[in-house]
């Protein structure tokens, strides 16, 4: 190898030499370019959750907002703002950390009732219990409680505080307090305790939810009022897409006003219990047409002579009831228009019962004289009614009432009553009603005029019950 | 023999409200939830709806043929804030169906997550027939249907786990259906922003907090009170005083006052429904907040 071969030589290996250099510097830049790349789109990511986080905060923060109606929606939150808002949820929250000894306390509800009349007959021509003439009678002043028991029961209780018509004081006394199943299968449902049994459709609620002044006549003289028992109820919603309800009961009694229990203090056997039943449909005739209707029956096979021995108009001859039969037949047809109903309505309900009571009957009122003899008195009785509600809080009716004296078909009473109802609200309500009521003369009373002003109110827990529907 | 088959017919009647086929059965109380639970259940749901559309959201009638629907139902979908305290807890009573009860996994409650306007600060009647727990009309904010949309979509799952994906898959449609919906509306709206108006009942804070116009106050004195003269004399006088241009009626109430305040204010009235079938072409929930933004766009267009 000559000088210029070797100089040759050492001049490429030169230049191989810086290319590598070249080669190495080269990957490094690239390298660092990945790494930077790399971190760029890392930062990238990180700047688009910060931002994700921001309009998420943003959004709460419109939503907060909502809660003051009409202020201006902001997409800023500020640090301070968040201290605010977390400072409040802090009082909040602290706020309910409190002791309350009432907390499992049961809903609460009054309902008061004045009923302001005019009788044109005294008290021992109408048969009634209420003076003739002038009179208010504070007739329901009641107290409801509601509560669950337990997962698989709800109770409740009304105790009603009516002014007595001789004393002027009121008795208190408790119509129901009863316990109900909530979670049967077998779509069952247990009702127990003291509680108005299902028979027809009106004698299972409250006075001041009657759709006019007073109980229709054939209610308080076959049923005794309200339909109140101390029993057990089952009722059994038959499983079908067509509404149909079936209920059975038995109880010491049945109705409110009825003397009971039968023959306190003697043995009871099964007969001397009440039984009751009621089946009961329901028909959409239209969208806005309905039809309800139902059969109700109750039997009481020994009634132990309930009652006691009956002396009639001859003032000698007694009856004492020994069997009781009631039959009863009722519907209701309503328009309930689906758009209007609160201010728009009518609705037509009439009810009618055949009592078959059977009696002894002891002609010269000596018992044991041989000349007792056993015999079934068949009455009828029925109401009958119509209501058109044309406002919010205006609705007038008319009601019929015919019945037959359970102890003496012959003594019949028929009463027209006009009524008009002026509901100021839910809670509070006026009613004027005139009642003309005719009696037969073998009664021993009067044809009597009344004029009654109802005026009903409500305060507290109030609920709009299904029997009341 | 006669007493086997009556007995056998007696017990698979006492249990037949346990068996079902397939679907799940909902029934809502309102026609808005109904379609919005159809959107998300599609094929695997049967819906019902108690309301028809045309009622007031606190005055479905309580019929009993709801009670044997309810008796079978898997779901009850409602408002909530104690919007159909007027007829569920009553029907839910009568239809003996434990799995629908309150605090079951049946009973879905749709308030859930909603942030409630005007919750009152007494529960006294002094306030009318007010809501405990604040003004329930939430559903006329598209928004808050969004989280009902989702209340319904966890209900759904829930009941039927093997069609998640469907109900996740038909919800996140929905709500993309929807939300191109709102910018839409919010456009529409946006030349009024800040235009006050008054309806016959307190149904519209929420709405017109989304679409920023003022909701200026109610025909009716206090919610479910009717108006006295008085309050509909104040009522004109302050709108004449404040140029309110908008009357709402709610098709459920009487025109003749709300017609006679628009007359004396010089301000238009317009019918607007409050669920979906509330007035003809308004049958989905799109359709009716297609409805509603129109006819106020259009009243309030000069």
């Amino acid at each position: 190898m000559n000088v210029a071969q070797a100089q040759e030589t050492n001049a490429s290996a030169s230049a191989e030499l810086r290319r590598d250099e070249v080669e190495q510097l080269q990957q490094q830049l690239r390298q660092m370019q990945e790494k930077f790349e790399q971190r760029e789109a890392e930062d990238h990511a990180a700047i688009a959750a910060l931002q994700k986080q921001v309009e998420l905060l943003a959004q709460k923060q419109v939503v907060v907002t909502n809660v003051v109606v009409g202020s201006e929606p902001t997409n800023t939150v500020s640090p301070g703002l968040f201290k605010e808002l977390s400072d409040k949820v802090d009082n909040v929250v602290e706020a309910q950390k409190k002791t309350l000894p009432g907390e499992f306390n049961p809903a609460l509800g009054f309902v008061g009732e004045l009923v302001s009349s005019y009788h044109s007959q005294g008290a021992n021509q109408t048969g009634s219990d209420r003076p003739g003439g002038f009179d208010f009678w504070a007739r329901s002043l009641e107290l409801n409680a509601s509560a669950s028991v337990d997962p698989f029961a709800k109770a409740w209780i009304v105790a009603n505080a009516s002014a007595d018509a001789t004393t002027g004081e009121s008795t208190f006394g408790i119509e129901e307090a009863a316990l109900q199943t909530t979670s049967l299968p077998g779509n069952l449902t247990l009702t127990a305790g003291r509680f108005f049994g299902e028979f027809g459709k009106l004698a299972n609620i409250h006075d001041h939810e009657l759709p006019f002044v007073n109980r229709p006549l054939v209610l308080d003289q076959y049923i005794g009022g309200e339909s109140r028992s101390d029993g057990a109820q089952l009722n059994w919603l038959v499983p079908t897409e067509q509404y149909v309800s079936l209920t059975a009961g038995l109880g010491n009694n049945f109705g409110g006003d009825s003397p009971n229990p039968n023959n306190p203090g003697n043995y009871r056997p099964v007969g001397g219990l009440n039984f009751w039943g009621r089946a009961s449909s329901y028909f959409d005739l239209t969208d806005n047409w309905q039809l309800e209707a139902g059969v109700s029956g109750l039997w009481n096979p020994k009634t132990q002579d309930r009652g006691g021995a009956l002396v009639q108009p001859n003032g000698v001859s007694t009856m004492t009831e020994k069997e009781r039969r009631l039959a009863g037949v009722d519907w209701k047809i309503s328009y309930v228009p689906l758009r209007d109903n609160q201010f728009n309505s009518f609705t037509w309900g009439t009810e009618i019962l055949f009592s078959d009571d059977n009696f002894l009957f002891d002609p010269n009122g000596l018992p044991g004289s041989g000349d007792e003899y056993f015999g079934d008195v068949n009455s009828l009785g029925l109401y009958s009614y119509v209501s058109y509600k044309w406002s919010r809080q205006w609705s007038a009716g008319f009601l019929f009432d015919y019945v037959q004296s359970a102890q003496n078909h012959d003594n019949e009473t028929v009463a027209y009553s006009p009524f008009v109802t002026f509901a100021l609200s839910h809670w509070n309500q006026l009613r004027l009603q005139y009642t003309h009521t005719d009696r037969s003369g073998s009664s021993g009373l009067r044809p009597d005029d009344a004029l009654y002003l109802q005026w009903t109110w409500i305060i507290g827990a109030h609920s709009h019950g299904w029997t009341q529907r | 023999m006669k007493l086997k088959l009556f007995l056998a017919t007696a017990i698979s009647l006492v249990f037949a409200t346990h068996v079902h086929a397939g679907k799940i059965r909902v029934v809502a109380t309102l026609t808005d939830l109904a379609d919005l639970t159809r959107n998300v259940g599609g094929e695997f749901v049967e819906v019902r709806s108690l309301a028809t559309g045309i009622e007031d959201t606190h005055g479905v009638p309580m019929k009993p043929s709801f009670v044997p629907m309810l008796n079978r139902a898997d779901l009850v979908v409602l408002v909530g804030f104690d919007c159909e305290h007027a007829f569920l807890p009553a029907l839910l009573e009568a239809s003996k169906n434990p799995r629908i009860l309150v605090g079951k996994p049946g009973y879905v409650d749709c308030s859930k997550g909603v942030s409630p306007v005007d919750v009152p600060k007494s529960t006294d009647h002094s306030e009318g027939d007010v809501h405990p727990y604040g003004n329930p009309h939430y559903m006329l904010d598209p928004v808050l249907a969004e989280s009902a949309v989702k209340t319904i979509c966890d209900a759904l799952v829930a009941a039927a786990p093997d069609h998640a994906a469907d109900f996740v898959k038909n919800r996140d449609a929905y709500l993309a259906k929807l939300d191109a919906k709102i910018s839409e509306w919010e456009t529409a709206l946006a030349p009024y922003k800040g235009t006050k108006f008054v309806s016959y009942h307190e149904h519209w804070p929420y709405f017109a907090a989304r679409f920023g116009l003022v909701y200026y106050g109610t025909i009716e004195l206090k919610p479910g009170v009717d108006p006295t003269p008085r309050h509909i004399e104040n009522l004109i006088a302050s709108m004449k005083a404040d140029h309110i241009p908008l009357v709402v009626r709610e098709p459920q109430f009487p025109e003749k006052v709300p017609a006679l305040i628009a007359e004396k204010t010089g301000a238009k009235l317009v019918k607007l429904p409050i669920m979906p079938g509330g007035v003809p072409n308004s049958e989905t929930y799109i359709a009716e907040m297609d409805y509603i933004v129109n006819t106020i766009a259009t009243a309030l267009k000069k």
